[in-house]
């Protein structure tokens, strides 16, 4: 069952890099958000990877030694920054202090932008692993014919 | 008769390509988890091992630029892995479809001239 299970393996990455991207594309909207509902500007959030393993009841029959050691990944939490926002001077803006000062979130888009890009290259390499073991997958049954 | 012609060991081959295309696979899905570190077998030796009924052994690969989190896996690396256990596979199935071609033609080629 080696080859089904590496298929979960792969399906991990890529639903970890979609995490990562949708939390990267949620802190590039809110890049000048000012208001939430918890109070004050948007904080942003990053994602943090963890290897585990990746457990199908069906297959436990068939556990071979690589099961253990070959291991996917998950997002294990999602980080709120807490780091002090950018205080703008403002003195026009609705959410401006007394002394005319708005607070931003703390995000800086380029770095986003770039981390996107990192995001997306590791799901297309997911990608391109899930399809290399979905033809070795093809070939077995091919044996068949 | 599959027996005698290395069928066998073409079976061990093709399990433990598939073996090593999940370490592969493993080492792509988690090239951005802070501390991980590549995984690999010694493909010559494990298939020797292999072939007397050994469990292969992972080892984590030496010699890769560690980043600052920890993580030392090549995305370059583990492409050239996968193209290339992609490949064997594909000659060693091509090669145990002749097999079972050749056992086939055995079987069904003296069908007409039975009398």
């Amino acid at each position: 069952m080696s080859l089904f299970n590496s298929l979960d393996v792969s399906a991990s990455g890529m639903a970890a890099q979609r995490a990562r991207a949708e939390v990267l594309v949620e802190n590039l909207a809110n890049a000048d958000t000012t208001r939430t509902a918890e109070g004050g500007p948007y904080r942003r959030k990053d994602v943090v990877f963890e290897s585990s393993a990746t457990a199908s009841p069906f297959s436990s029959v068939f556990q071979s030694a690589i099961d253990g050691q070959a291991t996917g990944v998950q997002v294990s939490q999602i980080v709120t920054d807490s780091s002090a926002p950018v205080m703008r001077y403002m003195p026009g803006h609705p959410d401006a202090d007394k002394d005319g000062f708005v607070a931003f979130p703390h995000v800086n888009p380029a770095e986003d932008m770039v981390d996107l890009m990192g995001a997306s290259r590791g799901y297309g390499a997911n990608v391109a692993a899930m399809s290399a073991i979905k033809d070795m997958i093809q070939r077995s049954i091919d044996l068949f014919r | 008769m599959l027996d005698g012609v290395g069928v066998n060991s073409l079976e061990q081959y093709m399990t433990l390509l598939a073996d090593r295309q999940k370490l592969v696979a493993a080492n792509i899905a988690n090239a951005d988890t802070p501390g991980f570190k590549t995984k690999d077998i010694d493909f010559q030796t494990e298939f020797t091992n292999a072939l007397q009924g050994t469990q292969p052994n992972v080892t984590e690969v030496q010699g890769l630029v560690v980043k600052n989190d920890g993580n030392n896996v090549s995305l370059d690396r583990e492409a050239r892995l996968l193209a290339e256990n992609a490949l064997r596979f594909n000659i060693a199935s091509n090669l145990l479809r002749g097999q079972i071609h050749t056992l086939r033609m055995a079987i069904e080629g003296g069908g007409g001239s039975s009398a």
